[in-house]
């Protein structure tokens, strides 16, 4: 990679939204950089506790192996180690934790530490708590574990037999399944002019890695009964109902601390395992400790994104390229235990039809345990592998009927007229403008001159292709899709909390019910409330990071599902509004006229047309507090105010699997540029765009970086990163040195531009959007098809993952995925 | 994930490093540590003793002796290599040294060490094989010189044997080499990788990631045809990992000679 | 001499000298955190490929997870909370906020002292220079795309 990145100096701004003056919309300088970048940030295992003990695990290294015996007494005997957990104390000591499936995935019992069997390698058997991490080590390895090997099972496919069944009290590997029948699929196939059929498609094992690795400090308080869990977890709220239960503790007990996390992207979801087994530690032995997971372990149990295979595709097409819809047969691999699955069945409905206007689609979607890392909503969780889907199928339908892709997605794209549209299933595209973002992207990546581009490369003996990304973020969840799953299950709707205050001093206080690992939390919330205070952002207060003490959190709190800037905004702008509201009381009691005649400018609380008339914040907070006497009884005002977000939700219709599922629909549509050797099957991405319109922007630069960072991590997916077992079940990419991330050299020059189209659904006009929907892979994905294929010839890339082998083999033996694909003529 | 318990000694001179690698059996000698740490971190092995180079001056260096000849230090690093006026008699040595890794591993990383651990994997074997280098090795029985052709024996083994010092490297001028490779990623792992030298005439070539040691090539000539006999009739056996099957990896072999024996052809 | 398990070492941090006792197993990047509890050096894999760990020793880029802290005995170490002077950001830093150059922060402090060595020694690096001198960082956020703008401008 040589050229220089092109980024144009303003992103290409097509449309924004309706632009007001004040912060919101601007790129202020981070509030979160000035400790960061002087490597004052707190993140977990930067806190030390005096005598704490540091926690290693000893981990299976059998996919599938029954425990005959665990003996710690050896290790017991080093000097320096404080003590043990088995999975025989756990048993004991907690409950199995709360499984959303149905029978019989419900029934699986998931415990702290593995009890009775082990499922995949690196499953955790026993923790030991030494002095030192060294001393930690070295006393796992006098642990002796006795293991029978049972046989194992390393593909959903072959799971789906139930030879080989992981979880005796499920007696299947099927954690769910359920067919998806919306519009009327037959109809279409019968109405078609071709039926296109592709056998099969696979989406990859591989996951975000986030650059720290998962840990908890862990205190417990033993005249309380109080657990303080310093650590990484992005949606504490939830793993104090998987943790709370299996305790046998109140909710209340458990106190979840972070103030800086190193990435989640999703991997920090499901860790109530490991800190189940600190919680359980910290209280046995009376003294903190200290877990921190080793990239390996993160690497071979926590947490991969799901694989999922795809069969049996059918795309009924008409002669000009409509596309009628489609079916499928789903098969997800979601590893040893679901924990937060089987939700993936589900959250792909989100974007059944992806940017489509397809209105006849059939999934049957089963998900299995496999003896491999159990998995975790990675970034772009489940849309992501769905997506892939759509944007595989409108590539090989166009390429085998000899159309333009380009022009095909345009034709079938939701046009921007239609919204907000409604899909097969019910769920509301909010807005949106695909065909334009899709114009601006060719326009970035030189499309015009694609001819030339081809004939360059291959005066350098090179073979060229471009192609197109299409996602969407969808954003905001309902919980109430999980009971389309489980109907027993009692999560509907979600919510997100914020509190705001003034204090004695009139300084405003802010706490938010997010779990922020760097998306900018603090700042984009000093602008929503900066701009309804009439300040600045450097007077607004936002308290770094998330404490459940602060009475800031709801059960659904934390940062996922891409909806900080609806949820998290919302339940700030609510918080703001509140305290304004309540400012403004006050001074009209003050002045002696109407809170309406009031306004909050330049940090005051004046008599609007009166500036003479002006209460600054430092008043009305010393005021309130501490010199309160002779205010009117009725003024019913703290200045301490907390309020709770709730998206306007409705609970699906379970018998239809119909219903509203997101709030939210930012658009990604991206285009790749390749050049592959073709001696080698080696390839290089030489060029890039990526388009986003997520609404409107609180704070572009910070969008724009997810942007960025969104893209490499799917090129990262694309081309090198992907999690392989061996036959033994051994991962074979456990570390940074065989899972190859992208690096600095690897990136291609990357262009971006935006469109803003406002959301008319979100208090703010704003739509989460960061995780992306997995462009990068679907764009790649495509440009290797474009290269290596001629219309009806040459082979089908059929993986999300390509590596410089894959397109060797699809180089040396087009036949092979060449028969994967066939088409019928009406 | 962390060292076993070790014991650690950082001698002052060639003499007092052999006493202490002779003295025990289970030491070793660490260098710029970017391989041993790593490897010591999984337990993968764990000398009981670590005798760090770091101190002893006369292992550094780099020289230019009046023929062109470059000797060169054992523990000097990638980056000095790079950096190096004296080792641009032969530029083969800097180009490939600045391929390697990053810039903190350069730094630290040294050429002994990038030799005897041997890894099938490292661009320093087959590099020094193909431009014909000579190792010098000091033992308790005195100083010897071993071809690189010979001294690499075994995965992670080479002939500088257990209480022995890779000393220096003495690397003959030359221009008419060519390095080829296909990494994951930039600067990353070889995949495969060919070093060739056409600096005596005809070809040497030598290939590397697919045996325990680099494959040595001597092809009549470089016409395209010849090497690509050359490297089929080697009848190559590579190993098959996440990163290339065995047939991927023969494959690659053949492709990069030719590229290989092309680029030292330009610049003779 | 004779070979031993443990050692007392001095080095000197950020123009501090501190003196402890240390086994001879442990890494440096542990000594740096746990023993001197400066915790602004980061950990982000096993196997030195991140470089969250990375520092200067007498001027030269290291990664500390890939020594170990008796190797630096008499060494004058730089790390992330040595860049800033009485709480003001160096140009560098300030680069890297006014750019966007950094999300998570956890890569940060390694990021920062790998353009550090760069501009040292390399005072106008074109992009390929700057990508080559981070090589050795990995971000799994920003895509390097702003990081590299931040160090072309604090380069002008």
């Amino acid at each position: 990679m040589t050229e220089t990145t092109v980024t144009p100096e303003r992103p290409l701004v097509v449309e924004e939204g309706e632009s007001k003056a004040g912060f919101i919309g601007q790129n202020i300088p981070r509030k979160e950089d000035k400790r960061l970048v002087q490597g004052e940030g707190v993140f977990f295992d930067d806190v030390k506790r005096h005598e704490m003990g540091f926690v290693h695990f000893v981990r299976s290294p059998y996919a599938h192996a029954r425990i005959k015996s665990v003996d710690v007494s050896k290790a017991l005997e080093l000097d320096g180690v404080y003590g043990t957990l088995t999975g025989d104390e756990v048993a004991i000591l907690t409950d199995p934790f709360f499984e959303l499936s149905t029978p019989p995935g419900a029934n699986i019992k998931d415990y702290a530490l593995a009890v009775g069997r082990v499922r995949h390698v690196g499953d955790p058997v026993a923790a030991v708590v030494a002095r030192t991490r060294e001393l930690a080590c070295d006393a796992t390895e006098l642990v002796e574990v006795e293991y029978e090997p049972l046989p194992h099972v390393l593909d959903g496919e072959e799971s789906l037999k139930d030879e080989v069944v992981l979880h005796e009290e499920a007696g299947s590997n099927t954690v769910w399944s359920g067919v998806f029948d919306w519009g009327d699929f037959d109809a279409a196939v019968e109405d078609a002019d071709h039926v296109v059929r592709i056998e099969r498609l696979h989406f990859d094992r591989f996951s975000s890695t986030p650059l720290e690795c998962s840990g908890c400090l862990v205190e417990f308080n033993r005249g309380t009964g109080q657990w303080t869990i310093h650590g990484t977890h992005q949606m504490p709220g939830v793993g104090a109902i998987w943790m709370a239960p299996a305790l046998r503790v109140g909710i209340d007990k458990l106190r979840f601390i972070s103030q800086d996390i190193g990435g989640g992207f999703g991997n920090k979801i499901t860790l109530h395992p490991q800190y189940t087994a600190c919680c359980l530690l910290a209280r046995k032995l009376n003294r903190p400790v200290q877990w921190t997971e080793w990239r390996t372990d993160q690497h071979t149990a926590n947490t991969h994104g799901n694989e999922r295979t795809f069969l049996d595709v059918t795309v009924p097409v008409k002669a000009d390229g409509t596309m009628l819809g489609f079916s499928v047969r789903a098969i997800d691999d979601c590893g040893a235990f679901p924990r937060y699955e089987p939700l993936g069945c589900i959250i792909w409905a989100q974007v059944t039809p992806g940017c489509y206007r397809w209105r006849n689609v059939r999934v049957d979607f089963t998900q299995v345990c496999t003896n491999k890392s159990p998995v975790a909503p990675n970034r772009g969780y489940s849309r992501m592998q769905h997506l892939w889907l759509t944007e595989r199928i409108v590539d090989i339908v166009a390429g085998e009927l000899g159309l333009d892709p380009i022009e095909v997605r345009k034709k079938n794209y939701v046009k921007h007229e239609e919204f907000p549209y409604e899909t097969p299933n019910g769920c509301i595209y909010d807005s949106g403008d695909y065909a334009r973002c899709l114009d601006i992207a060719l326009e970035l990546i030189g499309y015009d001159s694609l001819e030339e581009k081809r004939r360059d490369a291959e005066s350098r003996g090179k073979v060229f292709g471009i192609g197109i990304g299409s996602t969407l973020d969808s954003g905001t969840n309902n919980f109430g899709q999980s009971m389309i799953l489980n109907p027993e299950l009692q999560f509907s709707g979600n919510n997100e909390v914020a509190t705001a205050k003034l204090d004695i001093f009139g300084e405003v206080v802010v706490t938010l019910g997010t779990v922020p690992q760097g998306q900018g939390h603090e700042t984009t919330t000093a602008q929503v409330v900066a701009d309804i205070l009439g300040c600045t952002p450097d007077e607004i207060n936002v308290r770094a990071g998330h404490d459940t003490y602060w009475n800031s959190n709801a059960g659904l709190s934390g940062t996922y599902a891409s909806q900080f800037a609806v949820t998290g905004l919302g339940a700030v702008k609510g918080a703001a509004d509140k305290l304004a509201d309540e400012m403004k009381q006050l001074a009209a009691a003050v002045f002696g006229c109407g809170p309406d005649d009031i306004e909050l400018v330049a940090s005051q609380a004046r008599i609007k047309g009166n500036p003479e008339a002006a209460l600054p914040f430092m008043a009305l907070g010393a005021i309130l507090n501490a010199n309160n006497a002779g205010l009117p009884p009725e003024l019913d005002v703290t200045l301490n105010v907390r309020y709770v977000f709730r998206p306007q939700f409705e609970k699906p219709d379970l018998e239809r699997k119909f219903g509203n599922l997101t709030l939210t629909y930012a658009t990604q549509i991206h285009a790749c540029a390749v050049e592959i050797d073709p001696e080698t099957g080696v390839y290089e991405i030489v060029d890039y765009a990526a388009v986003d319109d997520c609404g409107n922007r609180i704070h572009p630069q910070i969008v724009e970086g997810q942007v960025h960072g969104a893209t490499a991590q799917a090129l990262g997916a694309a081309t090198h990163e992907i999690f392989t077992y061996d036959e033994e079940g051994n991962l074979l990419t456990p570390n940074f040195y065989d899972y190859h991330v992208p690096h600095a050299l690897d990136m291609p020059p990357m262009k971006t531009g935006y469109i803003e189209s406002t959301s008319p659904f979100t208090p703010l006009g704003a739509k989460g959007m960061g995780e992306g929907g997995g462009a990068g892979i679907h764009a790649v994905c495509a440009a290797l098809q474009n290269a290596l294929g001629k219309k009806g010839e040459g082979p089908i890339v059929w993986r999300s993952c390509n590596p410089y082998e894959g397109v060797w083999d699809l180089l040396q033996k087009p036949e092979e995925t060449r028969k994967l694909v066939s088409v019928e003529t009406r | 994930m962390l060292l076993r318990e070790v014991e650690y000694a950082r001698p002052a001179s060639v003499q007092e490093a052999l006493r202490l690698l002779g003295s025990h059996e289970g030491a070793r000698a660490l260098a710029g540590g970017q391989t041993l740490i790593n490897v010591m971190k999984a337990r993968a092995a764990s000398p009981d003793v670590l005798v760090d180079l770091a101190d002893i001056g006369e292992l550094r260096g780099i020289e230019l002796a009046s023929d062109g000849t470059v000797t060169i230090g054992a523990m000097t690093t990638y980056t000095d290599i790079v950096d190096s006026a004296e080792a641009r008699a032969r530029p083969i040595l800097g180009e490939v040294c600045k391929q390697i890794a990053d810039v903190q591993v350069r730094n630290r990383g040294t050429v002994g060490g990038n030799v005897c651990s041997n890894d099938p994997t490292n661009h320093l074997p087959p590099l020094l094989v193909a431009v014909g280098a000579t190792m010098t090795i000091l033992g308790q029985g005195g100083e010897r010189s071993v071809p690189a052709s010979e001294f690499f024996l075994g995965v992670y083994m080479t002939a500088a044997g257990p209480g022995e010092l890779l000393t220096k490297i003495s690397v003959p001028p030359g221009k008419g080499d060519g390095f080829a490779s296909v990494p994951i990623g930039r600067d990353g792992t070889c995949i495969v990788n060919v070093a060739a030298s056409l600096d005596s005439g005809a070809p040497t070539l030598a290939i590397g990631c697919v045996d325990a040691v680099p494959v040595v090539l001597t092809p009549d000539s470089a016409a395209e045809e010849t090497v690509r006999v050359a490297v089929r009739g080697a009848n190559l056996d590579p190993p098959s990992d996440v990163h290339a099957s065995a047939d991927y990896r023969r494959h690659l072999a053949e492709v990069l000679a030719l590229r290989a024996v092309a680029q030292a052809a330009g610049r003779t | 001499m004779e070979a031993v398990s443990s050692r007392t070492i001095t080095v000197e941090v950020n123009g501090v000298q501190y003196e402890r006792e240390v086994e001879a197993r442990r890494l440096l990047i542990h000594f740096i955190r746990d023993d001197l509890n400066l915790t602004g050096s980061h950990i982000g894999c096993d196997t030195g490929n991140c470089g969250a760990c990375s520092v200067l020793i007498d001027g030269v880029l290291v990664k500390s997870c890939m020594m170990l802290a008796v190797q630096a005995d008499g060494a004058k170490i730089e790390t992330v909370e040595g860049l800033a002077s009485d709480g003001e950001l160096n140009g560098l830093q300030q680069a890297f906020s006014d750019h966007h150059a950094l999300q998570c922060g956890y890569c940060t402090p390694g990021m920062l002292m790998s353009a550090t060595a760069l501009l040292r020694e390399n005072a106008s690096p074109s992009e390929e220079e700057i990508r080559k001198g981070i090589q050795g960082n990995i971000c799994r956020c920003t895509g390097y795309v702003n990081i590299v703008e931040a160090i072309k401008a604090a380069a002008q």
